[in-house]
C-alpha cells in the first residue's frame, strides 16, 4: 500500500465527476466507470482535496477540525488515501 | 442478399436480414449508419465458443451464443452475424435484438437502460425494474390507452443541444404470457416461452422525445400504489442497477461520454419508484394513478386543460 509522506501534495484527481444530489456527494469515477456515495468525513476531505494540499496539512485541518489525536488522524487518513488513490480518485503531485 | 432498411434509435440501418419488429425507415435510400451483415464464418478469434462469451474491447465487441450465432459489433456501425448450424432466424434475432443492439449503443454513447418508454405530454417516461416486474404489461396499457411508446426492453438515452432525449426504439413489444392474453391482437406471434411480440404501428413514436422522468418499478404486497421520490446517492445506484447489460460499460470507448451522461441524467431528471400490487385486473388503475401523480409533481396535464 501507498504510505503518504507529509510533504506529499495531494488533489482530486482529473477524470472525476463530483455532484451534489440532495446534500449528498457523489464522485463518478471517469476512467473506472464506477460511482461512490461520500459520507460526512469523507465528504469534508473530498472539499479540502479541491486545490493541492500536503499530507501533513490535511492531518492538522482534520485533526483540529474532528478534535480527534493527530497521530490517530494521520493513521486513518494513510488508509483512506490509499482507497482513494488506488480508485483513481486522487492524484498525488 | 437484399438489404432491409429500417429505423431504430434514430439510426438507420441496413440489415441483410429480415427484421419485422423494427419499423421501416421512411427513407429507404441514402448511407445506412449501421449496417448488419450475414457471413458464413467471422473472422477467427482467440476466445472460446461457450455460450454466452463475450469480449468488449475499444470498439470491439463478440458475442457467441451456443447453437445460435456468433456475433462481432464494430465502431458502432457495423454487426456481423454468423449463424451457427441448427439455429433458426427467430433464435438469430432475439439475440440481435437484444444483446448485440445493446453493445451497439454502448460503443455510439447512447445511455441503454433496461425498460420501456412512453411518451406523454410533460415528456418521455422510462419505466425500469427487475426481470418480470411488469415494464412491458404496463407499456401495453399505455398503449391500450393512446398513449405512443417510444421503446419495449432497452431505451437509449442521449444529449441533443445539451437536453437530455429517449430515442425511439423498437416498433413492437415483449409480453408475458398473462397480460398477452388480455391484450393481444390476434396476429401477435410467438416469440419464446414467456414472452410474445406484438406488432405496433401507430401506436409507436418515431420521434426522440425529451426525458422527463424515470421510475423504477417496485412489488408491495398490498395496499394503494406508491409513488416515492427518489434521493441523494440511491439515484445513482438505481441508474446503474437498471443499466442494460452493465458488464458491457468497461472497456468501451465511450465509457467516459457514458459516464458524464449518467450524471446528468441524476442531476436533471426526476427518479421515483412506484411501489404496486401487482394486478393485471386493476392495470388501467394504474394508468390513471400515474396520470394524477405525474399531474401532481410535474404539473397539471396540458392535453386536460385544453378539453
Amino acid at each position: 500500500m501507498h504510505h503518504f509522506n507529509p510533504e506529499d501534495k495531494l488533489v482530486r484527481a482529473q477524470e472525476v465527476l463530483s455532484t451534489e444530489l440532495d446534500q449528498e456527494t457523489v464522485l463518478m469515477s471517469i476512467d473506472a466507470g464506477a460511482y461512490y456515495g461520500l459520507g460526512n468525513t469523507a465528504r469534508c476531505i473530498w472539499e479540502k482535496l479541491a486545490t493541492p494540499i500536503t499530507f501533513s496539512a490535511l492531518v492538522d485541518e482534520l485533526a483540529q477540525e474532528y478534535e480527534v489525536p493527530h497521530e490517530a488522524c494521520a493513521a486513518d487518513l494513510q488508509g483512506f488515501l490509499a482507497e482513494m488513490e488506488r480508485e483513481g480518485l486522487l492524484r498525488v503531485e | 442478399m437484399s438489404n432491409n432498411a429500417y429505423s431504430v434509435y434514430g439510426l438507420r440501418v441496413h440489415a441483410e436480414i429480415a427484421c419485422p419488429e423494427l419499423p421501416f425507415h421512411p427513407q429507404p435510400d441514402g448511407n445506412p449508419d449501421v449496417t448488419i451483415r450475414l457471413l458464413p464464418t467471422l473472422p477467427s478469434t482467440s476466445e472460446s465458443d461457450e455460450s454466452g462469451c463475450y469480449e468488449v474491447r475499444p470498439g470491439v465487441f463478440r458475442l457467441v451464443v451456443k447453437g445460435v450465432g456468433r456475433y462481432l459489433v464494430e465502431e458502432g456501425s457495423r454487426i456481423s452475424i454468423e449463424p451457427l448450424a441448427g439455429s433458426s432466424t427467430d433464435e438469430v434475432r432475439l439475440f440481435l435484438l437484444g444483446s448485440v443492439i445493446g453493445a451497439l449503443l454502448y460503443q455510439r454513447g447512447l445511455f441503454p437502460l433496461h425498460g420501456s418508454a412512453v411518451e406523454t405530454t410533460w415528456g418521455a417516461m422510462i419505466f425500469v425494474g427487475a426481470q418480470g416486474i411488469g415494464k412491458s404489461t404496463l407499456a401495453a396499457q399505455f398503449y391500450r390507452r393512446g398513449y405512443r411508446l417510444l421503446s419495449d426492453d432497452v431505451c437509449a438515452v442521449t444529449t441533443t443541444d445539451g437536453k437530455l432525449q429517449v430515442l425511439p426504439a423498437q416498433a413492437h413489444f415483449r409480453l408475458c404470457a398473462d397480460a398477452y392474453e388480455r391484450l393481444a391482437p390476434a396476429q401477435a406471434a410467438r416469440f419464446n416461452v414467456d414472452k410474445f411480440v406484438v406488432p405496433m404501428d401507430e401506436g409507436y413514436c418515431p420521434d426522440a422525445v425529451p426525458l422527463k422522468a424515470i421510475h423504477v418499478l417496485a412489488d408491495q404486497e398490498d395496499g394503494d400504489p406508491q409513488f416515492e421520490v427518489i434521493r441523494g446517492f440511491d439515484r445513482v445506484q438505481r441508474l446503474f442497477e437498471n443499466l442494460y447489460r452493465p458488464q458491457y460499460l468497461k472497456g468501451q470507448e465511450t465509457q467516459s461520454d457514458l459516464m458524464r451522461l449518467a450524471g446528468r441524467i441524476v442531476q436533471r431528471t426526476p427518479m421515483v419508484t412506484v411501489s404496486r400490487k401487482r394486478d393485471t385486473e386493476k392495470i388501467d388503475g394504474m394508468i390513471d394513478f400515474l396520470e394524477s401523480a405525474w399531474a401532481e409533481h410535474f404539473g397539471s396535464n396540458p392535453r386536460e386543460e385544453n378539453k
